[in-house]
C-alpha cells in the first residue's frame, strides 16, 4: 500500500472518528438539555397550574398581572404570601416563581388596555 | 364545709347548727369555734363595707356639671378622656373635689376617643370622650365610627355651643340638631332639654351603650344647662344598667346540637362576642367535643389559641372558600364573629347548613342562609349547646370525632411547619427591611403575654400565637377609621399597666393620629410603639391597580395617592417632638439592638418608638417614584 493512500485512509478514519464522537458527544449533549427543558418545562407547568389553585383562593389575576420581575423577586413576593394565610411548600414557591418568571419575567410584553 | 359555711354566712343555719354540722363532720369543738370566729370578723367587715357603699338612688342638688360629675361616678367612670373645653368651666369646677374622677387631657379629638375605646376594649369597664361643642366632635366622629363598627360602648358627650334661649341663630360653632350629625353612628343619640335631665340623659346614654349588642351613644345638651343649678337624682349603675344577658331559645339549641353531631365536617367560626363574654374557654370545649376545625373572619381580637390543634388559620379574604383546609364541610357554626361582608359572595355558601350564635341579632341573615338563629349572650349559649351536645353524644359521635381531631391535627401541624419557612424568603436579610422581617422580629421579642396593637394595614400578622387566654393578644383597627392605632395603645396600658404593650402601625397610620404619644409621656404609659416606615400607603396603592389593572397608572407609572416620600417623613423626630424617645433603623441587626434599647425604657415607665425603614413591594414601584408636578415657586409671579 503506498505510503500517501495509508496516510490518507488514517487521516480518513481520525476524520471519522472525530466525526463519530462528537455526533455522539453531540447526541448526550442534546438529550441532557432536551430533558433538563423537559423538566424546567414541567416544573413551570406545574407551577402554573399550582398558581391557578392555590391563588385563585383569594386572588383574580389582576393582583399580579401587571408585575414584571425576575425568579427571585416572584419568590419574595409569594414568600410574603404566607405571613397573610398561604399554606405553601419552598418547592411550591420554586415552581410557580419559575412559570411567573417565565411569562412574567422583565422581558416579557405589557398589555395595557386603557380604561 | 363550703356548703355549711355558705349556709351559715347567708343565715341559712343558726350558730348552734352550724357548731353540730361541723362536729359531725369530725372536726373538733375547738376547731369548729376558730371556724365560726373567723365567719363573724370576716361577716362584720362585709356589713361595714355594705352600710359604706353609696345609696342606690340619691337626691343631689348643683350645678348641671356637678350633676353630671355625680352621675358618672355612680356609673362606674374612673377616667374622662376629653379635650379643652370652656364651655364645660362648671363640670371641671365640680371635678376639683372629685378625686374619683380622672381627667386625661388629650391634644387632639381624635386619638383621645380611640385612647378611650382602647381603654374600654381592654378593661371592659365605661369611661367617657367629650369634646368641646361640635368643632371638637367633627374630629372625634371618625373614632366613634370605628366604636360603631367594632361594637364598642363609648359613651360620648360635647355641648352645644349656643345657650338655650339663644339657639338658632347660625351662632359661633353652631350648627342644627348637632346630635343628629351622629345618628347613623351611635346607639342612641339625644339632647337634654333642661339641666335637670342631664343625669337622667347620661344614664340612657351608658345604659344603651352597654347593652348587648354593644355600640357608642352620644348625649348633647346647651352648654348654658351645665351652668345652671338643679337639683336632680343620682342612681347607681346596678340599678339602670342591667347589663342584660340573653339565652338562646332551648328548642333552638336542641336543634343546632342535632345538627352538630350529624354533620361529617361540621367548621367552627369564632368571632369578638366570645372575647367579650369571656368564653374562649367555653369555644374550646365544643370544638374539642368535635373534633372541629375552627377559623376566624376580620375581628379585633383573636378569639381562639392560635396553637391549637384545630386551628386552622384566619380566612385570608374574610370568606369560608379562602381556606386552605377543609373544603369539603358540611356544617359552619357562627360563635360571634360579625361576619362582615365585603364581596358579593356569602362567607358561608347556601349550599352549607349553617348555624349562627351571636347577640348581634341585626346582622344575622342579612347575606347568608341560616339553618339554626342563637339569639343570645355567647356563653350562655356556649353553655347550653355544649350539654345539648354531650346529651346527643354515643360510642359512635365520640369516634368520628376523634378521627376528625387527628385529621385536622395533621393538616394543622404541616401548616405551622410551613409557616416557619418564611424566613426562607430571599429578601430576609435586605435593608430596608422587609415588612415579614420586622414582624417576626417583633413576634421574637414580644413577651409571652404581650398585648398587640395592630394598625398597618398592608402588614400582615404572622408567627405571634395570639393566645386570648393569658397569651399574646392582638388588638386590631376593625373599624377602619385610621390614626386608632396609637390613641388605642394608650387606653390598652392604662386598662393593663402590667402587660406589656407594642404598637405596630404603618407610617400611613400613624399619621393620622400620633398624638397620643404625648399622653403615653405625660401619663408614663410605656408602650413600644414599632412604625412599618415604607413612605406610602401601600395598601391602597396595591388595591387601586387591582381595580383598574393594565390600566393608564401603569402604563405611564403615574399612582397619585400612593407614595408619601419626596420629602421623607421621620417618625422619630415627631415622636420626639411628643417628648418620646426615639429612633430609625435601616437593617435587621439595628432593629434587634433598637428593641433591646426599647424593653430597657419602657421598664423605666418610658415609652419608645422606632421607625423601621420598609421596603415598598408591590406593582409599579420605583426608588423614586412619580409625585404630581405640582409646585408653589414656579406659580410666583411677584419677584422679591
Amino acid at each position: 500500500m503506498p505510503m500517501n493512500t495509508f496516510f490518507n485512509l488514517r487521516v480518513l478514519g481520525i476524520v471519522l472518528s472525530s466525526f463519530l464522537f462528537c455526533f455522539c458527544v453531540r447526541a448526550q449533549t442534546s438529550v441532557a438539555t432536551q430533558a433538563a427543558i423537559d423538566s424546567q418545562s414541567g416544573e413551570i407547568q406545574q407551577g402554573k397550574s399550582l398558581l391557578q389553585s392555590k391563588c385563585a383562593q383569594c386572588h383574580t389575576d389582576s393582583i399580579w398581572r401587571d408585575q414584571r420581575q425576575d425568579a427571585r423577586a416572584w419568590e419574595a413576593t409569594l414568600y410574603r404570601m404566607m405571613g397573610r394565610g398561604a399554606v405553601w411548600s419552598g418547592s411550591d414557591i420554586h415552581a410557580m416563581a419559575s412559570y411567573l418568571a417565565t411569562d412574567f419575567g422583565p422581558q416579557s410584553p405589557r398589555v395595557f388596555t386603557p380604561q | 364545709m363550703r356548703d355549711l359555711v355558705g349556709q351559715y354566712l347567708s343565715k341559712s343555719i343558726s350558730r348552734r347548727g352550724f357548731l353540730d354540722n361541723m362536729k359531725a363532720t369530725g372536726i373538733t369543738v375547738a376547731a369548729a369555734q376558730g371556724v365560726l370566729s373567723s365567719l363573724n370578723a370576716s361577716a362584720q367587715v362585709t356589713k361595714s363595707v355594705e352600710s359604706s357603699a353609696p345609696p342606690v338612688v340619691k337626691t343631689f342638688q348643683g350645678t348641671g356639671g356637678a350633676c353630671f360629675a355625680e352621675q358618672l361616678m355612680a356609673c362606674g367612670v374612673k377616667y374622662i378622656f376629653g379635650n379643652s373645653a370652656s364651655e364645660d368651666a362648671q363640670f371641671y369646677e365640680a371635678l376639683v373635689d372629685r378625686p374619683q374622677l380622672n381627667y386625661i387631657l388629650t391634644p387632639h379629638e381624635g386619638p383621645g376617643a380611640a385612647m378611650a375605646a382602647g381603654y374600654i376594649k381592654a378593661s371592659q369597664t365605661p369611661t367617657i370622650v367629650m369634646q368641646a361643642g361640635a368643632v371638637g366632635l367633627m374630629n372625634a366622629m371618625g373614632q366613634v365610627f370605628n366604636a360603631y363598627k367594632e361594637q364598642t360602648p363609648l359613651v360620648v358627650y360635647s355641648y352645644r355651643t349656643d345657650q338655650s334661649k339663644r339657639a338658632g341663630r347660625d351662632g359661633f360653632e353652631e350648627i342644627a340638631n348637632q346630635e343628629q350629625v351622629l345618628q347613623p353612628l351611635t346607639k342612641y343619640t339625644w339632647m337634654a332639654r333642661g339641666s335637670s335631665m342631664i343625669a337622667e340623659t347620661t344614664r340612657h346614654a351608658f345604659k344603651s351603650a352597654w347593652t348587648p349588642p354593644f355600640g357608642p351613644s352620644y348625649m348633647t345638651w346647651h352648654s348654658d344647662y351645665t351652668q345652671e343649678r338643679t337639683r336632680t337624682e343620682i342612681i347607681q349603675q346596678s340599678h339602670f344598667d342591667t347589663r342584660m344577658r340573653v339565652r338562646p331559645n332551648p328548642t333552638e339549641i336542641e336543634a343546632a346540637a342535632k345538627l352538630l353531631v350529624d354533620a361529617k365536617m361540621p367548621i367552627m367560626i369564632v368571632g369578638d362576642e366570645i372575647y367579650k363574654a369571656r368564653a374562649v374557654g367555653k369555644a374550646v370545649k365544643l370544638a374539642e367535643m368535635l373534633g372541629m376545625p375552627v377559623t376566624q373572619m376580620r375581628q379585633i381580637w383573636a378569639n381562639f389559641p392560635e396553637a391549637h390543634p384545630l386551628w386552622v388559620g384566619n380566612a385570608p379574604s374574610g370568606t369560608l372558600s379562602s381556606i386552605t383546609w377543609p373544603k369539603q364541610y358540611d356544617l359552619a357554626i357562627n360563635i360571634g364573629n360579625k361576619m362582615q361582608h365585603n364581596g358579593l359572595a356569602p362567607i358561608v355558601p347556601h349550599s352549607v347548613k349553617f348555624i349562627d350564635m351571636r347577640i348581634d341579632y341585626q346582622n344575622m341573615g342579612k347575606v347568608m342562609t341560616t339553618d339554626v338563629p342563637l339569639v343570645g349572650d355567647v356563653a350562655l349559649g356556649l353553655d347550653d349547646l355544649i350539654a345539648a351536645v354531650e346529651q346527643l353524644l354515643n360510642d359512635r359521635i365520640r369516634a368520628e370525632a376523634a378521627m376528625r381531631a387527628i385529621e385536622v391535627r395533621k393538616y394543622t401541624e404541616q401548616a405551622r411547619l410551613l409557616l416557619k419557612g418564611i424566613v426562607n424568603n430571599p429578601e430576609w436579610n435586605n435593608s430596608p427591611l422587609i415588612a415579614d422581617r420586622v414582624t417576626w422580629e417583633v413576634a421574637q421579642f414580644a413577651d409571652p403575654d404581650a398585648i398587640i396593637v395592630h394598625e398597618a394595614g398592608s402588614v400582615a400578622m404572622h408567627s405571634f400565637d395570639f393566645n386570648p387566654v393569658g397569651g399574646r393578644e392582638l388588638f386590631f383597627y376593625y373599624g377602619g377609621h385610621l390614626g386608632s392605632g396609637v390613641g388605642t395603645s394608650a387606653g390598652v396600658k392604662l386598662a393593663r399597666p402590667d402587660q406589656q404593650v407594642i404598637c405596630l402601625v404603618g407610617d400611613g397610620s400613624f399619621l393620622f393620629g400620633p398624638h397620643a404619644l404625648w399622653n403615653m409621656a405625660r401619663l408614663e404609659l410605656p408602650v413600644i410603639t414599632i412604625v412599618y416606615n415604607n413612605h406610602a400607603y401601600a395598601g391602597p396603592h396595591t388595591r387601586t391597580i387591582a381595580n383598574v389593572p393594565s390600566g393608564r397608572m401603569v402604563e405611564t407609572g403615574h399612582y397619585m395617592g400612593s407614595y408619601l416620600g419626596n420629602p421623607d417623613m421621620n417618625m422619630a423626630s415627631i415622636a420626639n417632638g411628643f417628648g418620646v424617645q426615639a429612633e430609625v433603623v435601616r437593617d435587621p441587626l439595628q432593629l434587634k439592638k433598637a428593641l433591646a434599647k426599647a424593653k430597657a425604657q419602657t421598664l423605666e415607665g418610658k415609652p419608645y418608638l422606632i421607625d423601621v425603614q420598609v421596603a415598598r413591594r408591590g406593582i409599579g414601584w420605583t426608588d423614586t417614584p412619580w409625585i404630581p408636578p405640582v409646585k408653589g415657586r414656579p406659580m410666583k409671579q411677584k419677584k422679591a
